[in-house]
Formats: structure tokens, C-alpha cells, sequence
């Protein structure tokens, strides 16, 4: 296997890379890197969002804002657009770039139906957005329940909160078709030698992701759709003035949320599952386990959903209460997994481990605080409160969102040829662990000290001035490490170190071959004997031999 | 065959949740607390969605 | 179970003896994507049956008194729904002709399904038209929408489907199948299957469940 020269001259490898070829793409590799590049961008534009809402709060009154509608449409459109133009696509990108790769296969099942799901989501954005430009984009919270969504008592100006519900069935809809694709593509283009049970994690997580995505995302669309039909048709599904109900909306709407919560972290979990192992110089710990783990996530995961609804009056509590803290036997069955992959390996603490390492920690932050709401008596208090942002962060951002940034620094090499700078990279991590922290760790006291969720203005003697203010100040810590990112990634693409086939001696397919890989994939393909085949070819043993 | 490749324990998949499904339904119904016919409906299908996946997944993989 | 690599149309041994599988024993490609989507699908219904339920769970009574005898289960969706069941049933024998290389017996099948299909959706639009004049509409309450909502949008899949029988028939007139190369038909007629079996559930639920 050659190693490639620079990789960014198209010339190498014959194949055109112009904006015609990028925007006509059905291969799998540009348009996992579209995903991923899109994503970003609508990650910083969920950031200036939140931002907004950060700066409002840093001191109580209303400073800089006209009115509490407007504050009302940053929240809401800060939770769309990270939710739904930023994780989850970008998880997707991710996926589509490495699942062919890991599973040996030259492409996704289905290369076209794979751009198709790519376009749409530009799209939807630009729909939601231009509720802003339109008299008011949607205010009622990315959830959205009525009747403040039926636009009662606050009326909306415009078609805010309708472009809302279509960007989001368009959203829906590329994030079915993506799911089929995946599972497809898993079952049926394996290569020779890989059975289930020699897939690397990455594809397991995406492959229960997908089928999470499969099952509950219609949901939420036939929730939107009903949604759309009381807004614009008289309908009476939601809309108790009509006769309808508005907790139908929340059960409907949580059916799909809840496992969407999974759909936001098992394909990082599967990111944080590839780079351990190879920055400990140990297979991951427990495999089947792990698969098993997962599963059981993804399968829990939807007998959950009504731990966001306790307070209403209307679910059978100790069924869910129950099933909420089951769930934190796989995910802690998974931690294990970690921490016993890391314990007495060889570790390097190059950029992508530091970003897990950062993952593990805050993710294990996230699921205590989590645990603690799934008793029934404390979320009567904290439901709603500011308790409830920070778990939904750490979990998230600490948890989804450095798995990302690892998975960026680890994939980078075999994307583009060159590798990021490690210097930057550390910068980058401190300044974001640090900001992040800072911004959601005080929300845990505010939270116990009653401070409610969603809320534009605060009383100054209430005493929750000066965390609000850290809070702020953590905030624009976090937007401050986005720079050496940015910063790292247009260096590298013009004058990174060359990455070569192999640069962090890793275990699974996508590193037999060139960086960036030729358009079919593989020239060859080494023998598939465990889930580390590029480890076995490198040492000329089996691995874990199953 | 493996027990994972036999098309037919598929269907476990699908059983699991349409027993939740009934669990939902059930305990409720007896102790005379509020029903919710959303949530079962929609475990009930998900049962069936799920036996009809994990059929066609399992049963339509190559053999090798 | 090991495959016949030379038998790309044997299906004596396949576990889903009858579904088009490519040369490695699976089902292929396309039509397991389409087998996935419908599964996508049933959960789409699913949250529109939930609505149903439990709007029906809390409601009293219901139907209301104003539409106790609006929906007949002997009215036009009588006849609707045996033409629909009946389509079902040519476009099996569609797909059975064209397993067997009998194009012209799959071109009439295909057909009658087609003219079955558009019959369908014609009685349900006059059915809409006189339940309007009834006075149930979208926005007539809870029983109104639901009704509306269900049967709107498995109209929607019928039509959509309509569009895929008439490509397929016009690919087949044009001589794109034989009996090794015919997914589309096959995803066709899977896709034909569950909208019937959703307005089976439609018709028992809406019309004689009530």
C-alpha cells in the first residue's frame, strides 16, 4: 500500500474536485464531509443563538433585547438548530464517511438517495431561518407544545413557527431515508470474512442509531403534521379551545425526542469506542458487551419517554420512573467499557484522546444529574428548571459534542491527507473544557435554587446574578476555542503534516487504504479475522479471534 | 444456524415491545389509573415495526 | 443455507422464498430499502393512530351525537375498500407473471391494479364531498380532524403509489422487466400490500370500531 502524497492535488488520483463535482457527489466520502461541514456551520450559528440568549442573562433586566418574544425565538431556534442541523447530522456525516470504509464496502447502499438526504438538509435550514426574516421565527421552544405553538395566548407575526414545522418533516424525511441507507449498506455490503460480530463499535452504534432513527422519526413527523393541520386547518388535535388535547402533543412528540436523545450520543459513544483503543494500544474492553449495551440503550430507550412529562398529571409515574433508571445499567456497562480499555494500556494523549477523555467525564457528569431527575419526587422540583439545562448539556455538549471534536481530530488525517496540528488541538480542548464547564456547571445550583428554564429576565435579588454571570462569561469561552479550531483546520489544509495511509497505527479498515481514500475505497482488502483487521495485518496474528 | 441468523428469533424483537405494549396497557387498566391510549398504541406498533425490521434484516442478509 | 451463485432466481431454499435476492442469497438492495421504509411508515400511522385513541379515549361521546351515522361502514368506502383488496390481490398475480417471464399477463395485471387504485381514491374524494355536506370537515372537533387526518393521508400513500404502478407499467410495456431484473415491481407491489393492509386497519377501526 503506497502512501499518498499531499492528497489535495486532484490530480493524484485522477478524480475532479471541483464545486460541480461537490454539489452532483454520490459518493459517500464528499458527502460525509458536506454533512460535516454543513453541520459546523449550523453548529455556530446554534452558538451565536446561544450566545444571545447568554448575554441577555448575564445580569438581570432587560438589556439589549426589545422584547421577551424575541429572546423566546433564540431558545427555540438554539435548540432547533443544534438538535436538528448540527448533531445529528453531523453524527450522520460522520457515519457516511466511515461506515462504508469500516464495513469494507465501496459505497453506501444507496449512493444517490445519499445526496438526496444530504440536500435537504441546507434546505430546511434556510426554511427555519427564514422565519426571522419573515415577521418572527418559531418561539415556542424547540418543543414546541401547544397551545403556545397553536400561537395562544402569544400570537405569532408571521409564518415562523410553520416554516419550523416543514423544515423539521424535511429534516425528518432525509434522516429516514439516511437511516435506510445505513442498515442496508451494514447488512448487505460487508465484506467477505465480517459478521455482526466483527464490525467495528462505530458501525454497531450507527447501525442501532439507524434503527432508533427508523422507528421513531416518523413519529415525529405525524406529530408535525397534526400539528400543521390545527395551526392552518381548524384542526382539534392539540388545541384544547378546539377540543383537542395539548398532553396528546407531548406524548406524541416525546415518543420521538426521547430516543432522539440516543440518536444524538450512541454514534459519539461509537467515535469515543474507536479512538480508545487505539490511544491505549488495547482492543476495547468487553466487545460483545459493549454490542449487547447498546442494544439494550436503544431498545429501553423507548419505554422512557414520559420522564419529560411527570409533572403533567397524566402518566403512570412509577412505570417510568422505573424504566429511567434502568437505563443507566447499559450506559454504565459501557463506562466500564472505557475505563477498562484505558487502565493499564499505553497511552498517548494525543488530541483525539484528550476530546474522549473529555467525553468520559462530562458524559459521566450527565448521567448522574440524569439519574437524579429520574426520581420521581426531584423532578417534581427540578422539572423545568435551570437543573434540566445542565444535565441536557453535559450529556450533550460535554458528552456528543467532544465526541465530535475527537472524532475530528482522529478522522481529519484520512479526509483530507494532512494531519491537524496537535498545538492548536490543545489549545482548542483547554479553552473549551474550561468554557464549558464554566457555562453549564453553576446551572446545577441555579436549578436547586429554583431558577426557571426559558425565562428572557430574572429578579436581581433572587441570588442568581453572579452564576448567571459565570455562565456568560463560560459561554464566550467556549466561542473563543472555536478560533484555534478554525484556525488549525485552514492551516492544516494547506500545510499539515502529511498523514500517509495509517497515521495513529489504527485497528479498523479505513486505514488500509490511501488518505484520502480513492473513489472506489480499496485496492484490497486485508483478511477479516476479528473486528481489528488493519491491527492483525500489522502484527500478523488474530486479534481478539472471534 | 446461529440463533442470531435464524430469521424467525427476529421476531423476539418485536414481542419485547408488544409485551411493554400490554404491560402499558395493563397495569393501568387493573389499578384503575390513567390510561394512556397514545403511548400503548404506539408501543404496539413498534413491536410490529420492529419483528417486520429485524425479519427482513436478518432474513434478507447474505449467507455466508 | 448455502446459495446457488449461478440460481439469481431460485427460491426453493431462500427463508423469504418468493422475494427477488441477488446472487449472494439475500433480498436485494432496493427491495430491502423498501421493506425498511415501510417499516418507517407503520410508525408514521402510528402516531396518527395514537392521536385517534386518545382523543377517542377522551371524548364522550363518540362519535359525537351530530355524526353518529355520518360514517357508514356500508356507504362508498364499502365498495372502495373491496377494490382495493381486490387490487391487491391482481397485483400479486402481477408480480407472479412477471417471476414466471409472462410479460403480458403482468402488463394486464399491473393495469387492473393501476384502473383499481385510481378508482379507489375517486370514490373516497366523492365520499369527502358528501360527508362536507354532512357537516363533518377537518375542523368539526377531535372526531372531524382525526377522521380527515387518517384517511387523508393514507389517500396520500395511495396516490403515491398510484404514481409507482404507473411507472412500473410503463417500464413494462416498454420491456425493462423480465424474470431475473424486476425489483421495481417487486417494491411496487410490497409498498401496494401495506397500503391495503393500512386501510384494512383504517376500515375496521374508523367505520366498525368506531
Amino acid at each position: 500500500m503506497a502512501t499518498t502524497a499531499p492528497a489535495l492535488t486532484p490530480a493524484a488520483s485522477g478524480y475532479r474536485s471541483g464545486l460541480y463535482e461537490w454539489l452532483t457527489t454520490t459518493d459517500h466520502k464528499k458527502i460525509g464531509i458536506l454533512y460535516v461541514v454543513n453541520s459546523f456551520i449550523f453548529f455556530f450559528l446554534g452558538g451565536l443563538l446561544a450566545l444571545g440568549v447568554r448575554t441577555e442573562l448575564a445580569q438581570p433586566g432587560l438589556q439589549f433585547l426589545a422584547d421577551e418574544n424575541l429572546y423566546n425565538e433564540l431558545f427555540t431556534m438554539h435548540g432547533t438548530v443544534m438538535i436538528f442541523l448540527f448533531i445529528i447530522p453531523m453524527l450522520v456525516g460522520f457515519g457516511n464517511y466511515v461506515v462504508p470504509l469500516q464495513v469494507g464496502a465501496p459505497d453506501m447502499a444507496f449512493p444517490r438517495i445519499n445526496a438526496l438526504s444530504f440536500w435537504m438538509l441546507p434546505l430546511a435550514g434556510t426554511l427555519l431561518f427564514l422565519g426571522f426574516a419573515t415577521g418572527g421565527a418559531a418561539a415556542a421552544g424547540w418543543t414546541s407544545y401547544s397551545p403556545l405553538a397553536q400561537d395562544r395566548p402569544l400570537g405569532s407575526v408571521g409564518p415562523g413557527q410553520d416554516l419550523w414545522i416543514v423544515g423539521l418533516i424535511l429534516v425528518g424525511t432525509s434522516s429516514i431515508l439516511g437511516s435506510i441507507n445505513f442498515l442496508v449498506t451494514i447488512f448487505k455490503m460487508r465484506a467477505p470474512g465480517m459478521t455482526l460480530f466483527r464490525m467495528p463499535i462505530l458501525v454497531w452504534t450507527v447501525l442501532v442509531t439507524s434503527v432508533l432513527v427508523l422507528m421513531a422519526t416518523p413519529v415525529l413527523t405525524s406529530a408535525l403534521v397534526m400539528l400543521f393541520i390545527d395551526r392552518n386547518y381548524g384542526g382539534s388535535f392539540f388545541d384544547p379551545a378546539n377540543g383537542g388535547n395539548a398532553v396528546l402533543w407531548q406524548n406524541v412528540f416525546w415518543f420521538y425526542s426521547h430516543p432522539a436523545v440516543y440518536i444524538m450520543v450512541l454514534p459519539a459513544m461509537g467515535m469515543i469506542s474507536e479512538i480508545l483503543p487505539v490511544f491505549s494500544r488495547k482492543p476495547l474492553f468487553g466487545y460483545k458487551a459493549f454490542v449487547f449495551a447498546t442494544a439494550g440503550i436503544g431498545a429501553l430507550g423507548f419505554s422512557v419517554w414520559a420522564h419529560h412529562m411527570f409533572t403533567t398529571g397524566s402518566v403512570y409515574l412509577p412505570f417510568f420512573s422505573l424504566m429511567t433508571f434502568l437505563i443507566a445499567v447499559p450506559t454504565g456497562v459501557k463506562m466500564f467499557n472505557w475505563i477498562f480499555t484505558l487502565f493499564r494500556g499505553k497511552l498517548t494523549f494525543s488530541t483525539p484522546l484528550l476530546f474522549a477523555l473529555g467525553f468520559l467525564s462530562m458524559f459521566l457528569i450527565g448521567g448522574i444529574n440524569g439519574a437524579f431527575s429520574a426520581a420521581v419526587p426531584v423532578d417534581f422540583a427540578l422539572h423545568d428548571t435551570y437543573w434540566v439545562v445542565a444535565h441536557l448539556h453535559y450529556v450533550l455538549f460535554g458528552g456528543s459534542v467532544f465526541g465530535v471534536f475527537a472524532g475530528v481530530y482522529f478522522w481529519f488525517p484520512k479526509m483530507t491527507g494532512r494531519m491537524l496540528g496537535e498545538g492548536l488541538g490543545k489549545v482548542q480542548f483547554v479553552l473549551m473544557f474550561i468554557g464549558f464547564n464554566l457555562t453549564f456547571f453553576p446551572m446545577h445550583a441555579l436549578g436547586l435554587s429554583g431558577m426557571p428554564r426559558r425565562i428572557a429576565d430574572y429578579a436581581s435579588d433572587a441570588g442568581w446574578n453572579e452564576l448567571n454571570l459565570a455562565a456568560t462569561v463560560g459561554g464566550f469561552l467556549i466561542a473563543a476555542s472555536i478560533l484555534p479550531f478554525l484556525w488549525n483546520v485552514f492551516v492544516s489544509l494547506r500545510s499539515g503534516k502529511p498523514a500517509g495511509d495509517d497515521p495513529w497505527e489504527g485497528n479498523t479498515l479505513e486505514w488500509a487504504t490511501s488518505s484520502p481514500p480513492p473513489p472506489y475505497n480499496f485496492d484490497h482488502l486485508p483478511e477479516i479475522r476479528s473486528e481489528r483487521p488493519v491491527f492483525d495485518l500489522r502484527h500478523g496474528r488474530a486479534g481478539s479471534g472471534h | 444456524m446461529h440463533p442470531l441468523r435464524h430469521p424467525r428469533n427476529a421476531l423476539v424483537i418485536g414481542v419485547l415491545f408488544v409485551v411493554i405494549a400490554v404491560i402499558y396497557w395493563a397495569v393501568p387498566y387493573f389499578g384503575g389509573w390513567h390510561l394512556d391510549y397514545a403511548g400503548v398504541t404506539m408501543l404496539a406498533a413498534l413491536g410490529i415495526a420492529m419483528a417486520l425490521m429485524a425479519y427482513v434484516l436478518i432474513a434478507g442478509s447474505p449467507s455466508e | 443455507m448455502t446459495s446457488d451463485s449461478q440460481a439469481l432466481t431460485t427460491t426453493e431454499h431462500s427463508p423469504v422464498a418468493g422475494f427477488a435476492h441477488d446472487a449472494s442469497g439475500g433480498i436485494s438492495n432496493p427491495i430491502l430499502g423498501m421493506l425498511l421504509f415501510i417499516t418507517s411508515e407503520v410508525m408514521f400511522f402510528a402516531g396518527l393512530f395514537a392521536a385517534y385513541f386518545a382523543s377517542r379515549a377522551a371524548v364522550a361521546p363518540w362519535p359525537p351525537t351530530e355524526f353518529e351515522h355520518t360514517l357508514e361502514a356500508f356507504g362508498p368506502v364499502f365498495p372502495a375498500t373491496i377494490m382495493l383488496v381486490i387490487s391487491s390481490v391482481t397485483c400479486q398475480i402481477g408480480v407472479n407473471a412477471i417471476r414466471r417471464d409472462d410479460r403480458a399477463g403482468f402488463i394486464r395485471a399491473i393495469g387492473i391494479t393501476l384502473v383499481l387504485g385510481i378508482m379507489f381514491l375517486l370514490i373516497q374524494v366523492f365520499d369527502y364531498g358528501l360527508l362536507y355536506s354532512e357537516g363533518l370537515t377537518v375542523a368539526a372537533g377531535p372526531y372531524g380532524t382525526t377522521y380527515y387526518t387518517l384517511t387523508g393521508f393514507h389517500g396520500a400513500h395511495v396516490f403515491g403509489g398510484v404514481i409507482m404502478l404507473g411507472v412500473v407499467l410503463y417500464r413494462g410495456m416498454a420491456g425493462q422487466f423480465s424474470s431475473r431484473h424486476h425489483d421495481a415491481v417487486e417494491a411496487t407491489s410490497i409498498y401496494w400490500h401495506f397500503v391495503d393492509v393500512v386501510w384494512i386497519g383504517l376500515y375496521t377501526t374508523l367505520y366498525w370500531l368506531r
